[in-house]
């Protein structure tokens, strides 16, 4: 888990490069953001141990919102789907969105910034997913 | 606009551009009958308060211009326009004003128009930057709704349609500045991203 905002003078070192793309969005709009500051358990073994967690990529604290960045393929999101239902499941006060690659392809194209667009899925979308 | 037959124009009247559309979602004359809806009901709720209606460039002015039309009292427009988050832009760290409003707005009844509220986050921002400068009051009327991907609420008065989650040209929305000249909505055809000239 690693407690660092966009308000520290260091920044997060970030997973994927299109999550320090959407911090830089999040900056420039002035919404404070920070970087997986929170790990959820969603399972645990016999003896009470943690055996699966998660922890959502960006939290908004004005927004109380968790925020999880993917750029799989649809057939292999099936897992992180899997987490959050499950995160649903155990904390339903807890706001998740799951942004999937069709996602981040629409935002970046908004932005104009098509090179990341292409480089999260090419030039094929809009109609497979 | 018409088509010859005094009908509202059809996809197949506006040749390659529309060709590069594969599915439209709402027609001219769908729009038009919501935006005489939207005109009426902001004609009877800003009765005797002379509302002053503010849109961002560009997306929003072909909404903006059948919207004025179809609102039947007393009212006023005014635009700003703003630096989005691109390549350029983002190594100023911050929104930049390039056009500020003209019209005081202190004590004004303010209706900022949208053509589209998707992620929230440019709407987030204006309407901090506007509360400030004292209005009595400030809704906000969009044609155009994504809230699937929303990451700042908005309080939204009036509404047109919902979107899917799909990258939407027309009626003012572009992509690469093409395509804001449609008279509908529709989805772009995968193959029209990464083209060099989008048509």
């Amino acid at each position: 888990m690693q407690e660092r905002t966009a308000e520290n003078n260091s920044p997060p070192i970030f997973a994927h490069t299109i999550e320090e793309e959407f911090a830089r969005i999040l900056d420039y709009y002035g919404i404070r953001w920070e970087y997986e500051p929170h790990t959820f358990a969603l399972e645990w073994d016999e003896k009470g141990r943690v055996s699966r967690a998660f922890a959502p990529d960006f939290y908004l604290p004005d927004q109380d919102l968790y925020v999880e960045l993917t750029t799989l393929r649809p057939k292999l999101v099936t897992k992180k789907n899997r987490k959050i239902r499950r995160m649903n499941e155990l904390y339903p006060e807890i706001n998740v969105q799951l942004w999937k690659r069709s996602d981040l392809r629409n935002l970046m194209l908004r932005f104009g910034m098509d090179d990341h667009a292409a480089a999260i899925m090419g030039t094929e979308a809009q109609d497979d997913e | 606009m018409m088509n010859e037959k005094g009908a509202h124009p059809e996809p197949g009247d506006f040749g390659p551009l529309a060709d590069d559309v594969s599915q439209v979602l709402y027609t001219a004359a769908e729009i038009g009958e919501r935006v005489r809806e939207m005109g009426q009901a902001i004609s009877q709720d800003y009765n005797g308060r002379r509302p002053l209606l503010i849109g961002v460039l560009k997306g929003v002015f072909p909404f903006m211009a059948d919207l004025l039309r179809a609102i039947t009292i007393p009212v006023q427009v005014d635009f700003m326009a703003i630096a989005s988050y691109s390549r350029s832009t983002r190594q100023q760290g911050f929104v930049r004003l390039q056009k500020d409003l003209d019209e005081p707005l202190e004590g004004r009844h303010v209706l900022f128009v949208e053509d589209v509220i998707d992620t929230g986050l440019t709407l987030s921002y204006l309407l901090r930057s506007l509360r400030a400068r004292g209005p009595a009051s400030l809704e906000v009327c969009t044609l155009f709704d994504k809230p699937q991907r929303r990451l700042v609420p908005i309080p939204i008065r009036y509404k047109g349609f919902d979107l899917p989650e799909k990258f939407v040209v027309g009626y003012g929305l572009d992509y690469r500045e093409l395509y804001r000249n449609l008279p509908f909505v529709g989805l772009l055809k995968a193959d029209v991203f990464g083209r060099d000239n989008g048509v």
